[in-house]
């Protein structure tokens, strides 16, 4: 090959440097596309989004048992990936560009943020138990014993105990915590004392006056808690019974007014159609309303969104909050999630007049 | 074009393809994304309570941190270089740590060491002072990223410095402390700036070492990293780029600013200044001068 006379007037140093950006250009993209994977010849492939804390159910007993069933029926092998990661962190990733076909996110606002990217095409509340996998409620975490007697959200607000939750604005399940505070404050409300909503911010505030850190995630919380921060933690009942089964010195307990946290699940359109696996989504996302799978749920703490619905008799029995309320009951997600923590939120209010010293 | 003309060019473009690329382009798709929605909007992003809060509290943290640094990085440096002492090769290379360690695990160290659990932590606590989830904690996790900066800075303009000077000052009957505040000093000032302008910006940005140990209650503990992460999580990257451009800015300014102040002495800004106003005053000078002779 006859090298143009350009060529070789540049010197053998800036020849050789221009050679190894092409090559390392070459292999660095061929390197890219290798990492989208070819599935083997009949084996067929299944991406999955979900959140960080169910991830034991999921990679132990859920997943499997799909893959056995879908076996049974098809006869095709089935290969399952999964992400793990913060509900808003896997939200925002599909959002972006991350091809997974279901997602199984922790509430309902980051599901909703992908159908309104145009990813999610159908109604996805119209499914199968209202389009939640999975439930649990919010819970107080206490030290061994419950040193400081700690059983109502009124004792949250006592003078020298300290609170613990995340911070709403990175941590899906402390928007459940404060929706819990909010709902119970309205519950609690005195009709004679004024405003129902006032007396609830009122309480929200006495809460947060406690709080002296707020972590980036529930998970983060609870380690907090675990090395010796704060009197009370206020987190998911499945993110402390496992703990507490393992020996972990703390307790549950369950205020009489509580929120029922419900969990998402639902196909994403635009990928299970690009990847040709509407199928199986639905099969999966099917499965996990099935029986069997909210007993592995159960298993791993968390509750059951059937019901009694199908006679369904959960494995395990959960202490019923005499006051349990849905978010449905308060308004919807969007609703409370803007009443709560957008620019002019009853949180937001709460924590800006604490700094001020109101 | 003659070989080396375009060598030169080739290795040229590279260069700044590369800076363009990782740094420019970047910083400009931030801007952008700030002002989308115009300058109001942008205006509105910064003044809410939360991150107006966040970017004086970084800022005042930031500043804490570097004259601490200053002060200690300035004495380490000394000690590394004008002393020899039994493990000064070990204490030199555990100056570079805090860049080897990940900023998440520098945080857990310090939240280990002066928490509630542990005895140090435990001792301040009953003296009354809060180290974590308070601004100490915040001003220690800064303390400790950006110890290396002025230290590293320092060192090899020291090691540089000729004595000779020094011990003139010194037979001239100069104390130690007036011979170091005089003579070396002015030396040594380039590195001295470089390493304290350097601690300043990377406390600005600090997020992993902060954010453990911080409590990042807004309003009072919130740091403007912590801040942005919180905006991006809740679905408003544009009070995220936003808060981040005024971080971004005060950061430029102050590199700038550095720039100026490390350049060579003729072209120093007090240098510059003198000279405009000794051209004023002969300007007036000679004005006068000709008024009288008329």
């Amino acid at each position: 090959m006859r090298i143009p006379p350009y060529v070789e007037r540049f010197s053998a140093v800036a020849r050789r440097f221009i050679i190894a950006s092409v090559v390392s250009c070459i292999v660095a993209s061929s390197a890219l596309f290798h990492g989208v994977s070819v599935s083997l010849a009949g084996e067929r492939e299944l991406m999955l989004a979900i959140y960080s804390v169910p991830k034991e159910a999921y990679e132990n007993k859920l997943i499997p048992a799909f893959k056995q069933h879908w076996k049974e029926r098809t006869g095709q092998d089935l290969r399952v990936r999964s992400s793990y990661g913060a509900s808003g962190a896997q939200a925002r990733a599909i959002i972006g560009g991350f091809e997974a076909d279901v997602a199984l996110l922790s509430v309902e606002g980051d599901v909703d943020q992908i159908a309104k990217a145009g990813l999610i095409t159908h109604d996805w509340r119209k499914g199968a138990d209202r389009g939640n996998v999975s439930a649990s409620v919010v819970a107080f975490g206490v030290r061994k014993g419950n040193p400081k007697g700690i059983k109502t959200w009124e004792d949250l607000t006592k003078p020298g105990v300290e609170v613990l939750y995340p911070n709403p604005k990175t941590s899906g399940g402390a928007m459940w915590d404060i929706i819990a505070i909010y709902g119970a404050g309205m519950r609690l409300a005195d009709p004679k004392q004024g405003p129902a909503e006032a007396q609830a911010a009122a309480l929200l505030k006495r809460v947060q006056k406690n709080v002296k850190v707020m972590d980036k995630s529930g998970r983060e919380s609870v380690t907090t808690f675990e090395r010796g921060i704060g009197d009370v933690i206020v987190t998911y009942e499945n993110e402390l019974l496992p703990r507490i089964k393992s020996g972990r010195p703390m307790d549950l307990v369950i205020p009489a007014e509580t929120v029922l946290i419900e969990n998402p699940g639902a196909i994403v359109d635009r990928s299970v159609d690009k990847h040709h696996v509407r199928d199986i989504a639905d099969a999966f996302v099917a499965f996990l309303h099935s029986e069997e799978a909210q007993q592995a749920f159960a298993e791993y703490d968390f509750r059951t969104v059937t019901s009694a619905k199908a006679g369904f008799q959960p494995a395990k029995t959960f202490t019923q909050p005499a006051h349990l309320m849905t978010i449905a009951e308060l308004g919807g997600w969007d609703k409370v999630a803007s009443l709560l923590f957008g620019p002019q939120g009853l949180w937001t209010g709460a924590v800006e007049d604490l700094a001020r010293g109101k | 074009m003659s070989r080396h003309a375009l060598t030169a060019l080739a290795l040229r473009s590279a260069a700044i393809g590369y800076v363009l690329c990782l740094i420019l382009l970047p910083l400009t798709a931030i801007g952008f994304q700030s002002f989308e929605d115009g300058l109001t909007r942008f205006l509105d992003d910064i003044q809410q309570p939360q991150a107006k809060a966040a970017l004086i509290l970084t800022i005042e943290a930031a500043l804490l941190t570097t004259m601490i640094n200053a002060v200690f990085g300035t004495l380490s440096a000394w000690v590394l270089v004008r002393y020899d002492f039994p493990g000064r090769a070990f204490l030199n290379a555990l100056v570079d740590l805090p860049f080897a360690i990940p900023t998440l695990v520098a945080g857990i160290m310090i939240a280990a060491v002066y928490g509630a659990t542990s005895p140090i932590g435990a001792w301040l606590l009953k003296g009354g002072i809060e180290v974590l989830y308070n601004v100490p904690g915040i001003v220690l996790a800064m303390l400790f990223v950006t110890m290396p900066f002025t230290i590293r800075a320092l060192q090899p303009v020291l090691m540089e410095l000729e004595r000779d000077q020094e011990e003139a000052a010194y037979t001239l009957g100069a104390t130690p402390w007036q011979a170091f505040r005089r003579v070396t000093v002015p030396s040594v000032l380039p590195g001295l700036l470089t390493g304290v302008f350097l601690t300043f910006v990377r406390a600005l940005g600090e997020f992993g070492s902060v954010v453990i140990v911080a409590g990042n209650i807004p309003l009072k503990t919130q740091v403007a990293a912590v801040y942005v992460y919180g905006e991006i999580e809740s679905y408003n990257p544009q009070g995220a780029t936003s808060v981040s451009v005024v971080v971004l800015i005060v950061s430029f300014l102050a590199l700038m600013l550095l720039e100026r102040l490390t350049r060579p002495p003729d072209e120093r800004l007090p240098v510059l200044l003198t000279r405009v106003l000794n051209a004023q005053w002969l300007v007036l000078h000679s004005n006068s001068k000709l008024k009288i002779q008329n």
